[in-house]
């Protein structure tokens, strides 16, 4: 089954994707789906943007009839992809040449673009999850993409808050933020010409890490080459800091925020920034999403933002 | 409970007049106020703001070809005598106060403030710059409604002009429910090269000729018909289906120029369908407009059996192959005057343009000579300056006389409708080293404007001439991205465009003293893309970097 469920209880919309149990789990190396020869691509590929196995969301999904007026239910129109940053499976963000970042940068570029064509594609999520703690299930150096049929609830929330924000500071709210961050220098871990990180004054997890171009600019689309480039350095910086922390190859959730699209324009106010946030407090524990954080959407950090700050600025990594 | 002598409940203000009530509401944005309410009755012209009139404004006309520029207090258009006999309701649904006054329709701008009605739907909105004041009305002419109606809301923004003028377009976009198609034209057009000189040989070469261009669109200017209301092919052009079908053949979408809402007094329709056309006081035809050397009125839909006859010639355009359409002169439906049924010229208006949607369903409309704000929603391109022409001359008259330097003018001062109410149309691109007084760099700053602003691009040239070729494909390059104008109200304007076929852009330009300056952002990588299908339909998108391609 495949079909969007609306929650009345919160004003938001699931999705409802029967065969996602169905999905393998970690498969050993040598039957990686998506290496070259792999179930996925019989030849040689350098990056690739493909329509999931097992989506959520479909360009043309079952039809649904929805025939009670407060259980609503709708078609999971939309897409989910996979998008595989290169050939050689046992690299990483951290661990692939700078290059090749750019170049993945382009693609997700590209792949907003493209999506953003339908009229009904409202929001498109880019994002990756890394290693087991976040339920990844391959191995092979990959992230995903949603193209969502409505703004989610959480982008909604963000949308909102800006929009206070904008009304009270009479200017964008993470460029506000930056005024601050930028004199205080608190909260920075790594900052270039035109990219800057930090763990947020408001981090959830211990070591969440945004990162916020230094110029506005509200999506993917409009960054320019010098900003790609930044953000492709900011990008592997923070992911080798990541991994030396423990010294394993960190999990972690990384989410890239831009304006909605075909729907109101929000580019004044909405900042793109990513979101790194990884579910590990220390080499061995896990800050688990429990009743308070998933119940109430209240975040116990149990780490000070400025020392997690400190500690990824120590770290010293070399990017040629 | 009263305020200020009026009744005020759940956060309404009510006003009683003679002959209408209003009620209002107001709510507060970020960037200012919005009022909206209704309103009912007989109100005719309704006083809704009014403010002291500022040094230096900004001024929008009604329609396409008037114009959007900075004015100063004092100041008067200039208008040559020609125009202004032969124009009539092509300045203004109230030609009197137009000649008499400085006149901003829909909205209007001060360096700080801008100042708008977010929708016309039944009322004409207009700003009238009177001795000291700026006065905001919405006129209603001679309707009537016996229940509330939605009041054409007000919005008033505080900032500067370059960031309000946008966020102004976006409330238009809001408020009127806006989405518009995906497909931004890209094609050909008779009539700057032809005019009305062209014949079915003109056609066919040039579509011989097209297959080397990027063109989806092959449109057949004015020139067809055989009189402005008799819209059957004239001698010297073959039946509709043909014309289609030969178009179809060379791969492009078929195109045609239509007046629907015009009559020429020579037409067989004015003579056999008087009852069809708008009146004036005394029952006989209301002149709207002269052109073609002739008297022009203008339709009256509201006529059952008119309008029965304008779907049906839309349909005919349809059934023959016809999938675009520029419905030009579209003013003339919204004059005021006697028509069958007492609707405002407004109401008239989108009831017109509704009837032709509903025929031609997805095909694309685009507007031309058309009254701005009632359009919206009704068409997929809006021409939003006067025509071009093979000459650029800032020194002569601007207003609603073809000049390349003002159909310029007006496509950078109006292009935050872009995208947002419809796609705007700049017209054409003159690319052709004869037959034209363009020098190249008003070719480039046309064609590279149109691109940064991700405008229609459709280009009029007899395609066997020597032409600049790499400018259309240059426009076409610097296309597909979100622009932002600096200086709407100086002499230098300075256009940004993020996100273009070649990255991000950013263009210096003096109309007035051809100057220019573009940068582009060359920093970006440049990636190939293949595109293949699995065989279960799920798509997989190849990438690699440009010049890193081992096969090519
Ligand atoms: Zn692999
Ligand atoms: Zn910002």
């Amino acid at each position: 089954m495949l079909e969007l469920r609306y929650n009345p209880l919160t004003d938001e919309w699931i999705i409802v994707s029967a065969f996602t149990q169905k999905r393998p789990t970690r498969p050993k190396t040598t039957e990686c789906p998506i290496c070259p020869g792999g179930v996925e691509f019989p030849g040689t590929y350098d990056l690739v943007s493909f329509d999931n196995k097992y989506p959520s969301l479909q360009l043309n999904p079952p039809n649904v009839v929805s025939e009670s007026p407060i259980l609503k239910r709708k078609p999971a129109k939309g897409n989910c992809e996979v998008i595989v940053y290169t050939s050689n499976h046992q690299s990483s963000l951290s661990e692939m040449p700078l290059l090749q970042i750019e170049k993945l940068i382009e693609m997700w570029v590209d792949r907003t673009r493209d999506l953003m064509q339908y009229n009904f594609v409202k929001y498109i999520f880019i994002f990756e999850n890394r290693g087991q703690e976040v339920g990844a299930s391959l191995e092979h150096p990959h992230g995903q993409l949603y193209a969502f049929p409505f703004i989610p609830i959480r982008i909604s929330r963000k949308l909102d808050a800006f929009e206070k924000g904008y009304e009270e500071h009479k200017k964008c709210v993470i460029c506000k933020i930056l005024e601050e961050e930028l004199s205080k220098k608190e909260r920075i871990v790594y900052e270039n010409e035109t990219m800057i990180t930090i763990v947020p004054f408001y981090a959830r997890f211990p070591y969440e890490v945004h990162i916020y171009p230094k110029r506005h600019v509200d999506s993917f689309l409009y960054l320019s080459g010098q900003e790609k480039k930044d953000l492709a350095k900011a990008l592997k910086i923070i992911t080798m800091k990541y991994d030396r922390l423990f010294n394993i190859p960190f999990p972690y959730m990384m989410m890239f925020f831009q304006s909605p699209v075909n729907t109101k324009d929000f580019s004044r106010i909405f900042h793109f920034h990513v979101e790194f946030n990884p579910p590990k407090r220390d080499k061995n524990k896990i800050k688990w999403m429990a009743s308070v954080e998933t119940g109430t959407w209240t975040f116990i950090n149990p780490k000070i933002p400025e020392e997690a700050a400190q500690e990824l600025r120590n770290i010293k990594v070399e990017v040629k | 409970m009263k305020i200020l002598g009026h009744s005020f409940e759940d956060g309404k203000i009510t006003f009683e007049a003679e002959n209408f009530v209003i009620r209002l509401k107001v709510k507060k944005i970020p960037e200012g106020y919005i009022i909206s309410g209704e309103i009912k009755g007989k109100p005719k012209r309704v006083e809704i703001f009014r403010t002291e009139m500022p040094e230096i404004f900004f001024i929008n006309n009604w329609q396409s070809w008037g114009p959007a520029k900075k004015m100063k207090r004092g100041e008067k258009l200039k208008i040559p005598e020609k125009i202004l006999e032969n124009f009539g309701y092509g300045f203004n649904p109230n030609p009197h106060l137009f000649e008499q006054n400085v006149v901003s329709d829909y909205f209007y701008g001060e360096k700080k403030l801008v100042v708008g009605f977010l929708s016309s739907k039944y009322a004409h909105p207009f700003f009238l710059f009177d001795g000291h004041e700026v006065v905001g009305y919405l006129d209603y002419f001679e309707a009537t409604y016996e229940d509330f109606i939605p009041l054409e809301p007000l919005i008033i923004l505080h900032g500067n002009l370059d960031d309000l003028l946008p966020v102004y377009a976006e409330y238009v976009k809001l408020k009127n429910n806006l989405q518009i198609t995906k497909r931004n034209p890209v094609g050909w057009s008779s009539w700057y090269q032809y005019f009305s000189k062209l014949t079915w040989e003109d056609i066919l070469k040039n579509l011989g000729l097209a297959k080397e261009y990027l063109y989806e669109v092959f449109q057949i200017d004015d020139s067809w018909e055989i009189d402005i209301g008799d819209w059957q092919p004239n001698e010297k052009f073959p039946p509709l289906e043909e014309m289609a079908k030969t178009i179809r053949k060379h791969g492009f979408i078929p195109g045609i120029w239509i007046a629907p809402f015009s009559v020429s007094e020579t037409s067989l329709l004015a003579k056999n369908h008087k009852d069809w056309l708008v009146k004036d006081e005394n029952d006989s035809p209301l002149l709207a407009y002269r052109n073609w050397n002739k008297n022009i009125y203008a339709l009256d839909i509201t006529n059952e059996e008119a309008a029965k006859w304008l779907k049906n010639i839309f349909k005919r355009l349809k059934d023959a192959g016809f999938e675009y359409f520029k419905i030009d002169f579209l003013f003339a439906g919204a004059i005021p005057g006697k028509r069958h049924l007492n609707i405002s010229p407004i109401e008239a208006y989108r009831l017109g343009l509704k009837f032709i949607r509903e025929v031609v369903e997805d095909s694309f409309i685009l507007g031309c000579g058309a009254p701005l704000l009632p359009s919206v929603g009704l068409v997929d391109g809006m021409r939003i300056g006067p025509d071009t022409a093979p000459y650029y001359n800032p020194e002569t008259p601007g207003a609603f006389i073809p000049n390349a330097f003002y159909a310029l003018r007006n496509t950078i001062t109006r292009y935050y409708m872009n995208g947002k109410w419809w796609w705007n149309d700049p017209d054409c691109l003159l690319l052709r080293n004869i037959d034209t007084e363009l020098n190249l760099w008003e070719k480039k700053a046309y064609a590279f404007v149109s691109g940064m602003l991700n405008n229609m691009i459709i280009q009029s040239d007899d395609l066997s001439l020597s032409i600049e070729r790499y400018l259309l494909d240059s426009a076409l390059k610097l296309r597909g991205g979100r622009a932002f104008v600096k200086g709407l109200m100086e002499e230098v304007y300075e256009i940004f465009a993020e996100g273009t076929g070649i990255g991000n852009v950013k263009l210096r330009i003096n109309l007035k003293k051809e100057r220019s300056e573009l940068s582009v952002d060359e920093k970006s990588i440049k990636l190939l893309k293949q595109v293949k299908t699995k065989g279960d339909g799920r798509k997989f998108n190849y990438y690699q970097q440009k010049g890193d391609d081992k096969d090519a």
